[in-house]
């Protein structure tokens, strides 16, 4: 922990001739390009000092994801954090609300920051749930706070912060000129770098990060190396939240929005591998201040001229040209995803230095390691749970089942909405309006169940449904085209995001969930970038029939059904909920019973014994990704259809009910389970969590925000129920060993 | 080499040349097999053979060198069009697919049809068939291999290597993580396999079961090709000594070590 020899300095190899280096000349020729686009900000040294400033707080939090990224994991919950930790310190320290002193505020401040990295780092290693999905989940549960903590509203205290000038000084311009952001970047930076390059800790977090397995053997203590960058990511978060504090004596419900997405993107172009075990803080510190050039390039637009006419006269008025709302989550998006790219494809195959060599006629350096058929890491799963099924009879053999925890939680919770309301609950037409609900949430899970059953994921299915539903309303609305080119083109646009996804897992080899995220913010920044942030509605009834009740369908038509029970089911039942069962079957059908769905599940259980087997494993992966991406779009086109308009937040927290409803429906999250059954038992549970939360029970509702801290808490569980109770039985082993015998965990095998 | 062994080899290697970047792995190296032969491969670490055996089932191109099949010349471009003609290769790790179960497993990516439908019925029975023809106990084909001991996954690795009907299996350090029981029930099978005529070799650095097996025993040493052995000529200190200090030079075939000995 002591920082070796001071004298030694930084190695000179670490900034000359490498990556770092070739980012700082790009940042400079990018400002540059924007100095001459934009003379007015950038030409300025309040241009540069902005930048400056910006680049801190995405900077210090880039050092700690540095450390999170180097031990092969991933924090996606950074950004609700850092909006976390200043919503929070404004509770605490607004006059309107606790009234808390500095000192104790920030201290409150620094131990919350330091419980959520705590949480973060015991979900990922002692309980063994997949990085992205626990912080992915953190990441809804921290704005579901947010939004809860604030009631959407911004909360201001300047007046109380001149009583402690020392503390909101940290956010101000120094005697010195600059500011002290800055300052406490560099020393952050300083100390990170010092500390991943020099010392026992940054060696242990490369080690973890290289080979896990080789790191606990040697005696390094993996889980805590990793729990403890966990530490320091929601700590630095927690410092940046702490000087936007500083800086601004307000929050916003806005702060820190998908923040991540920059921190990972600083991270990755500063040179670090999301494969674990290469980077470091000061290239991540460059990527930091590449982004937020970018950021700021593409926000502060370029000036033009335009020329107005008023009253006949053709004026000229400069203008500025800005980027529509959602085109800057767009590039960032696009940004990360070529970014994670750079790695293994630019800094691991020297193409640079080839390059420079061929620009010179001298020979190419030699090739780094061309190792064998690098195929992934064989999957081992450790103890597995025995196979209760076989011996089983009856309702044992049902609860042996892995969809079993769905079918039962789904009955149970709709029995307890009869309870709590009988009077609402018991109606048909409730029954269908939650069928309604259930529709486009069990669309998008029978994508899903291919997807996690062929060992991927896909994070984007509510962002797509956004793009596809955004494309055909712009279609509808802008060009005023008929309904059939309107749903092409939504399907169009959303099988080019499936395209995209699944290109780049697949025939990149990058793992799914970073490609995917990606793509969660290229198409919702697009979905908001067509529609330009407003919402679209009012055009042909054509088009909205996909989303009606099958006798306004009919009515349509001048098709009178005749009266009687058909025409009560008629009246009730809409066209989507016949389409989606008419999909879930052909699925489901498709998923166990044809080679086809054995080969999804091989692919997912073991994928270097289903190549062997010769299952052509991308494909199969590039089919569920893409299957995914089209129930998703499907989803999307009936959402629009269905409201009769595009809401620019359609689709939002889908991914989350849609992984949470595959999860609890028998699904691993490593791949290789899953049944259409489970899966759609397992919407109806999410979709049924969500009606009962949403129900008046004498007088009390619960809002929206606590509702999707609620289901975040859902898909945790339900991850932790599979790996512990279905995978590792850990059940069947405490019964074990209260029936005093051997604890083996793993059942009857000789 | 004709002998009193078929006179026809199953698969010869001649003069297979390998190299990873700077690192010669293998230099001529020879291999002969015979139907029904138990061919073990030793040598010490980074000796060559798995890379010889990749090269034998497509996994890797060779450099120079050529293989025949039953006198027919190959050019492998994968371990499935090694598979096409015979030769099975069967992993340490097993390469199964633990969430599936026995009979899914056998029959991995080549599950029988019935229309466009898994034939379930016909894929169960085919597997207790071949589980049967190999004398393995698994308690049913309906069991997740998850749930097996690593013995028993073994066995249904084998089964789903010899259910290809193959003239050649490769085991690749077969043994290394099984129980002495499981070993010895693997060693019985390779017996019964030999009894089948399928020619097998067997990686491993565990010299007591290919003595326990093998036909012969051919050591490689830094990618070279230092000598082959008769089993029933010699014995493991023999073997060992060829291992530590053989040479390209002083190396003996099979035949040549045969006409030496008292």
């Amino acid at each position: 922990m002591t920082p070796t020899s001071p004298s030694l300095g930084r190695a000179p190899s670490q900034l000359a001739g490498s990556w770092e280096g070739g980012l700082l000349v790009f940042i400079a020729l990018l400002y540059l390009a924007g100095a001459v686009v934009n003379p007015t900000f950038f030409g300025s040294t309040e241009g540069l000092h902005a930048l400056l400033r910006d680049t801190s707080r995405v900077g210090i939090i880039a050092v700690g994801m540095t450390f999170v990224i180097v031990n092969k994991d991933l924090d996606l919950s950074v950004g609700s954090t850092y909006g976390l930790i200043a919503v929070v310190f404004a509770r605490l320290f607004a006059p309107s609300f606790l009234d808390f002193g500095i000192v104790a505020t920030i201290i409150l401040c620094l131990l919350l920051g330091a419980a959520i990295g705590l949480v973060n780092g015991v979900l990922v290693t002692l309980l063994k749930v997949p990085a992205f999905i626990a912080t992915l989940t953190m990441l809804f549960i921290g704005r579901g706070f947010v939004l809860a903590l604030t009631h959407g509203q911004a909360i201001y205290y300047s007046g109380k912060a001149k009583a402690a000038p020392l503390f909101f000084h940290l956010g101000e311009t120094n005697v010195l000129g600059f500011n002290n952001q800055i300052a406490i970047f560099a020393i952050v930076a300083a100390a990170g770098a010092i500390v991943l390059a020099k010392t026992r800790w940054g060696y242990e977090t490369f080690a973890t990060g290289g080979n896990e397995q080789a790191a606990v053997y040697a005696g390094i203590p993996a889980n805590w190396v990793r729990i403890r960058a966990y530490l320091i990511s929601s700590l630095s978060a927690t410092v940046a939240a702490l000087l936007a504090a500083a800086q601004d004596k307000g929050v916003t419900p806005l702060y820190g929005v998908s923040w991540e997405l920059t921190v990972i993107a600083s991270v990755i172009i500063g040179g670090a591998s999301i494969l674990g075990g290469r980077g470091g803080v000061v290239g991540s510190c460059l990527g930091a201040a590449l982004v937020v050039l970018i950021d700021k390039v593409l926000r502060e637009g370029w000036p033009i001229t335009r020329t107005v006419v008023i009253d006949g006269e053709s004026i000229a008025v400069s203008a500025r040209y800005t980027l529509p709302a959602g085109a800057v989550l767009v590039f960032l998006g696009l940004l990360l995803v070529i970014a994670v790219l750079i790695e293994p494809y630019l800094i691991r195959r020297q193409v640079l230095a080839r390059f420079w060599a061929w620009l010179r006629r001298h020979p190419p350096p030699p090739a780094m390691e061309m190792g064998g058929v690098a195929l992934e890491g064989v999957q081992t799963k450790g103890a597995m749970a025995a196979d209760m099924a076989l011996s089983a009879t009856g309702l044992g053999k049902f609860l042996a089942r892995r969809d079993a925890l769905a079918i039962i939680l789904a009955a149970v919770l709709w029995l307890t909405g009869v309870a709590l309301r009988p009077d609402y609950w018991w109606n048909l037409s409730n029954t269908f309006a939650i069928l309604l609900n259930y529709t486009e949430l069990a669309l998008i899970t029978i994508g899903l169940t291919y997807v996690i059953a062929a060992g991927d994921i896909d994070l984007s299915v509510g962002a797509v449904l956004a793009l596809a539903g955004s494309t055909a309303a712009y279609f509808l609305k802008v060009l005023g085209a008929d309904p059939m080119t309107a749903i092409a083109m939504g399907l169009v646009a959303g099988m080019a995001a499936g395209l995209v996804n699944a290109t780049v897992t697949v025939g990149f080899k990058l793992p799914s969930f970073i490609a995917t995220l990606g793509m969660f913010y290229i198409a919702r920044g697009l979905a908001a970038w067509f529609v330009a942030g407003q919402q679209l509605t009012g055009w042909t009834e054509g088009y909205n029939l996909i989303g009606r009740k099958v006798s306004d369908v009919l009515l349509y038509f001048d098709v009178a059904p005749p009266p009687g029970f058909i025409r009560t089911v008629t009246e009730v039942v809409s066209v989507q909920t016949v389409w989606m069962f008419f999909v879930a079957v052909v699925a489901g059908i498709v998923l166990a019973y044809t080679p086809f769905g054995l080969k999804v599940c091989a692919t997912g259980g073991n994928l270097r014994a289903a190549a062997y087997a010769g299952i052509n494993t991308n494909r199969i992966r590039f089919l569920s990704l893409m299957l995914a991406a089209l129930c998703a779009t499907m989803a999307g086109l009936i959402n629009v259809a269905y409201f009769r308009s595009f809401n620019p937040v359609a689709g939002q927290f889908r991914e989350l009910d849609a992984i949470a409803s595959v999860i609890i429906g028998g699904g691993s999250i490593f791949g290789g389970h899953g049944t259409m059954i489970g899966s759609l038992a397992g919407a109806a549970v999410i979709t049924l969590i969500r009606a009962l939360l949403q129900l008046n029970v004498q007088g009390f509702t619960m809002p929206q925000h606590w509702i999707n801290v609620f289901i975040g808490v859902i898909l945790i569980v339900a991850v932790l129920i599979d790996i512990w109770v279905r995978q590792a039985n850990i059940l069947g082993t405490l019964r074990a060993r209260f029936a005093r015998r051997a604890p083996t965990g793993a059942g009857s095998h000789g | 080499m004709v002998d009193i062994q078929s006179p026809r080899p199953i698969v010869e290697m001649r003069g297979i040349e390998k190299a990873f970047g700077a690192v010669q792995a293998l230099r001529k190296v020879d291999l002969v097999l015979y139907p029904g032969e138990i061919l073990g491969l030793v040598g010490d670490n980074s000796a060559g053979k798995s890379t010889l055996m990749k090269i034998l089932t497509g996994a890797y191109q060779r450099d120079a060198g050529e293989i025949l099949v039953a006198g027919q010349p190959v050019q492998f471009k994968s371990p499935h069009e090694s598979r096409d003609v015979g030769i099975e290769m069967i992993y340490q790790d097993f390469a199964l697919c633990g969430n599936m179960d026995v009979g899914q497993n056998i029959f991995l990516g080549r599950w029988p049809l019935k229309g466009p439908f898994v034939n379930r019925r016909a894929m169960y029975a085919e597997a207790d068939r071949v589980l049967k023809r190999l004398k393995v106990d698994v308690n049913s084909v309906y069991q997740k291999v998850e749930s097996l001991s690593g013995g028993r996954q073994q066995s249904v690795a084998i089964a789903r290597a010899i259910s290809f009907e193959p003239r050649v299996v490769i085991l690749d350090e077969p043994t290394a993580n099984l129980s002495v029981m499981a070993t010895e029930r693997l060693l019985e099978t390779m017996l019964e396999l030999k009894r089948q005529g399928v020619a097998q070799i067997i990686i491993s650095h565990r010299l007591v079961d290919i003595f326990a097996v093998g036909d012969r025993v051919m050591v490689l040493k830094r990618g070279e090709y230092v000598g082959d052995r008769y089993i029933r000529n010699t014995d493991e200190h023999e073997v060992l000594e060829i291992i530590v200090s053989g040479t390209r030079e002083t190396a003996l075939t099979a035949d040549e070590a045969r006409g030496r000995r008292p």
